[in-house]
Formats: C-alpha cells, sequence, structure tokens
C-alpha cells in the first residue's frame, strides 16, 4: 500500500510534466514601415511554455538577441529605446480562450482567441489578439500576427525620428512546441 | 491513515504546479549566457582622446574635426573663433568586429597619419564576468610642412607615433568612464633636453542627460611635459634668451548629440592641434588665460557589407 501510495504520486508528477510544452527557440519578427526606411528585426531565441491542460501561455523574448541589418541599429534600439541594460527581456503571460473546447488530439489548424499581459520596456498592456495553432504529427506550433505601439510602452520614438521609425510596429510570432 | 497520507501527497503536485507561474519556469529554463556591453560612448572619440568604441564590422566611417581660433583672440572680430579653423579629416573601416583601420589628414603642420584600433577586451557579465573593456590604439604621423630652417628633415625627422590603451567601464546606463594610458613618441623635437618619448594618462568620462545626449569631459596629464620657446612672453629677449614654457595638458567640456548615423560632438578645449601628438605634448593653450576654442567632431558611418 506504501508502495502503491509512492508510485500514484510519482506517475502524477510525471504526466502534469508532460502536460506541458516548451521551446527555447522560438521567433519573433517585427517591422516597421516608415516614410524614410523599412526596419526588420528578428530574434530566434524566444523561450515559450504552453500548458495543454488549460491552454494558458508565457513567452520570455531576450532584447538583446534582436538581429538588425545594421550593427549601429541594433546598438541603438538596445541602448536608446529599449533600454535593454534595464529591461533586458520582454514577457507575455496569457490564456487561449476557449482552450478545452479544442481538439488538439488530431493534426489540424485551430483559430483562437487569445488575452493576456504583455511587458516591454519594463510597462504592461493588456492584449487581446488571435493565434493560429497547428497540430501536426502530434507536434503543437503557435502562430500570430498583431500590431503594436511604442508609446504604449514608454518606448517614444523622437520626433526627428518619425520618418525614420513607425510608432506602429507588426509583430510576427512563430514557435514549434517540442 | 496510510491511505490519507497517500492523497494528500498526491495533491502535492498538483497544487506546486498549479501556483507556479509559467513565466518564472521559463526564468528558470534560461542558459546562463554573457552579456556583453556596448555604447560604453556615443562615438570612437571622447574630444581628443579615443574611445574603447570601434563602428561595427562593415562599416565605414567617415569624420570631421574642427578646431576654431582661440577665445582670447579677437573673439567677436573672428567671428567667434569661426573665421580660423584647424581641420582633420578621417575615413576608417572595420573588417572584422574586432579590429579597425583608417587614416587621416591635419590641416596643422600637413600632417598625414594611419591608424589602428583593435579590441582587446569586453566588459561582460553572466558567464564571463569581465569589469572592463580594453581596447588598443595605434597610429604614425607624417608631417609633410615645408620648413626651411637648415635642419635636415628626412621621412624618418618628420614622423611621430602615438599608442592607447584605452581601459573603458560602463558603471551604469548612464555614466561610463575610461582611463588612458597613452605613449606619444616624436622622432625629432624642439631642443635636445626635450624627451622624445611623453607619457599621458588620459582620464574621461561621460554623462548622458537624455537617451540621445551626453556631457563629457576629458583631461590629459602629460607627466614628462616638454618645454615651447614663448616668443610673446618677452617680445625682447635676445633669440639665446627667449623664455621656455611647458606645454598644456589638454582639457576638454563637450556635449554628445546621435542623430541616427551620425554623432555630433560640440565642446571647448584648449587644444588646437586636432591630431594626437599635436592635441597632448605639443598644446600652448592655458584654460586659465582663456586661451580656448569651440571644436567639434562629426561622424558619419556607411554600412557597406551586411
Amino acid at each position: 500500500m506504501k508502495y502503491l501510495s509512492l508510485l500514484l504520486v510519482l506517475c502524477f508528477s510525471l504526466s502534469l510534466q508532460a502536460q506541458k510544452v516548451k521551446t527555447r527557440s522560438g521567433y519573433v519578427k517585427f517591422f516597421s514601415d516608415a516614410p524614410v526606411e523599412d526596419i526588420t528585426a528578428e530574434n530566434n531565441q524566444v523561450s515559450s511554455i504552453l500548458d495543454l491542460e488549460n491552454g494558458s501561455f508565457a513567452f520570455l523574448v531576450p532584447i538583446k538577441a534582436f538581429q538588425f541589418e545594421k550593427a549601429l541599429m541594433q546598438e541603438h534600439f538596445n541602448e536608446n529605446y529599449m533600454e535593454s541594460g534595464q529591461y533586458p527581456k520582454a514577457t507575455f503571460k496569457g490564456k487561449i480562450a476557449n482552450f478545452e473546447g479544442l481538439d488538439l488530439s488530431k493534426d489540424g489548424q485551430y483559430k483562437a482567441s487569445f488575452v493576456g499581459s504583455m511587458t516591454i520596456h519594463g510597462q504592461s498592456q493588456e492584449i487581446n489578439e488571435t493565434v493560429l495553432l497547428t497540430v501536426k504529427d502530434g507536434k503543437l506550433s503557435l502562430e500570430c500576427e498583431f500590431t503594436l505601439k511604442c508609446s504604449d510602452y514608454g518606448v517614444e520614438i523622437p520626433a526627428a525620428k518619425k520618418d525614420n521609425i513607425s510608432d506602429q510596429l507588426l509583430l510576427t510570432v512563430k514557435i514549434d512546441y517540442a | 491513515m496510510l491511505k490519507r497520507l497517500a492523497f494528500i501527497l498526491c495533491l502535492v503536485p498538483l497544487c506546486t504546479y498549479a501556483q507556479d507561474d509559467l513565466l518564472s519556469e521559463l526564468e528558470e529554463d534560461q542558459p546562463e549566457t554573457t552579456q556583453y556591453t556596448f555604447a560604453t560612448w556615443k562615438g570612437t572619440k571622447v574630444v581628443n582622446l579615443q574611445t574603447n568604441e570601434l563602428p561595427g564590422k562593415g562599416t565605414l566611417q567617415y569624420t570631421i574635426l574642427h578646431r576654431f581660433g582661440a577665445f582670447n583672440d579677437d573673439f567677436f572680430y573672428n567671428f567667434m573663433g569661426l573665421d580660423n579653423a584647424q581641420v582633420r579629416l578621417t575615413l576608417d573601416y572595420s573588417p572584422t568586429p574586432w579590429l579597425n583601420l583608417g587614416a587621416g589628414h591635419t590641416g596643422f603642420r600637413k600632417t598625414y597619419d594611419v591608424f589602428a584600433k583593435y579590441r582587446l577586451l569586453r566588459q561582460s557579465k553572466g558567464s564571463v564576468n569581465m569589469p572592463v573593456s580594453v581596447t588598443g590604439f595605434s597610429s604614425a604621423y607624417y608631417s609633410a610642412l615645408r620648413i626651411d630652417d637648415g635642419i635636415e628633415r628626412g621621412f624618418g625627422r618628420r614622423m611621430s607615433y602615438v599608442h592607447e590603451l584605452i581601459i573603458a567601464r560602463k558603471f551604469s546606463q548612464n555614466f561610463s568612464a575610461q582611463i588612458v594610458p597613452t605613449l606619444i613618441h616624436s622622432n625629432l623635437v624642439e631642443r635636445t633636453a626635450d624627451n622624445n618619448t611623453q607619457i599621458a594618462i588620459g582620464l574621461a568620462a561621460r554623462y548622458k542627460i537624455t537617451p540621445m545626449h551626453a556631457i563629457t569631459v576629458e583631461w590629459v596629464p602629460v607627466l614628462n611635459p616638454n618645454q615651447y620657446p614663448n616668443f610673446e612672453a618677452d617680445p625682447l629677449a635676445l633669440p639665446a634668451d627667449v623664455p621656455f614654457q611647458n606645454f598644456s595638458n589638454a582639457l576638454s567640456i563637450g556635449i554628445d548629440i546621435e542623430t541616427g548615423g551620425h554623432v555630433f560632438q560640440l565642446f571647448v578645449t584648449n587644444a588646437r592641434g586636432v591630431a594626437e601628438p599635436y592635441a597632448f605634448a605639443q598644446n600652448t593653450g592655458s584654460w586659465l588665460d582663456g586661451d580656448l576654442h569651440f571644436g567639434f567632431n562629426i561622424s558619419r558611418v556607411f554600412t557597406m557589407v551586411r
């Protein structure tokens, strides 16, 4: 009886762990479309975790890992705008709505909305967007696209730079969970 | 009893996992990486001293440096000194992230120079902890000035050299400072008693007042200064009795303004010879006499290779 209960405990915790999927190599891109120039930066070091139990998920984006085409642009992004010495990462914590209603055991694509709190540059905003979940060969991946405003997160574009940097950024997120 | 215990035990992992925040679970998962410090300075120079910064790999940098006329020399007649500019131009390129090569021309003494700047250590924290960045700078100067004083001036005698070892630290987002042991060597000096080789300890600091603006201060005391004949001190003295006076140490105070691809540095300095050997070791201007000059350094970078 003693061993049985121990075994039970062990099984329980194991099965719980298996109900979360993670990755450390997620992808985030942002795109700024301004009159003078377009700026794109990509990040392949995004961590994410998704709880298959209830559809809650989280992201962690190391700001310094954003790669720009110009070295100086990357430096200015970190030093002048994101202040990544002080705020080294952006985070997101949220929940996919009606997650229990999705049958992720079958291959296919599922559109769902999610809500959550995004923290960038030390400031948090509630966001409400849609996400595309794909199940293929039992593996779950997530894709979404949305815009955010720099000014909502206390990142001010000086007037002289308004023609180079847009306040509205288009974000693309692609995560393949292991 | 045992059954009840088992039941409670079963609940334990459930409870802990439910409380465990997904984000903190991600945080724990993060591998330890080395975080290199960047943007210790806005530009590759403070005023006259180099900084530990190098332009990024594949970047071509063009700089224009001006030092205007003295405040104590008919300031308004000379349009605040602007009528009377000393100019230096440089062009440099970084073939790798740790090496920068360049060439320059300075109006003062018609000087041509080549220089190399190389990164030796980078300030970092994380898996590699390094308190300072260390960068080397070496340059050679050739003065093409026509002088007709009977002294033979071959190629060698027209050369001088400067080496700087820049030890910099970014203390916070806004405050950076550096100490720069500097070696200045001139093959030809004014008097036999003068030192051909001089040592200076450059000190510089900056404080950022906004993300785009910073206040900079720089002082370069020479440990074994040379002297120069000061003809103005006693105009009636016979050539053999002209009084000698120590060269002054360069002290500069300025502001850095960054606008994307440019860095504008505007400052007041007592060093007028824009190239390093003149600015550090052959500087006749003194702050106490009001022998000060407006000046600027402007840099422009072009990304050649992405």
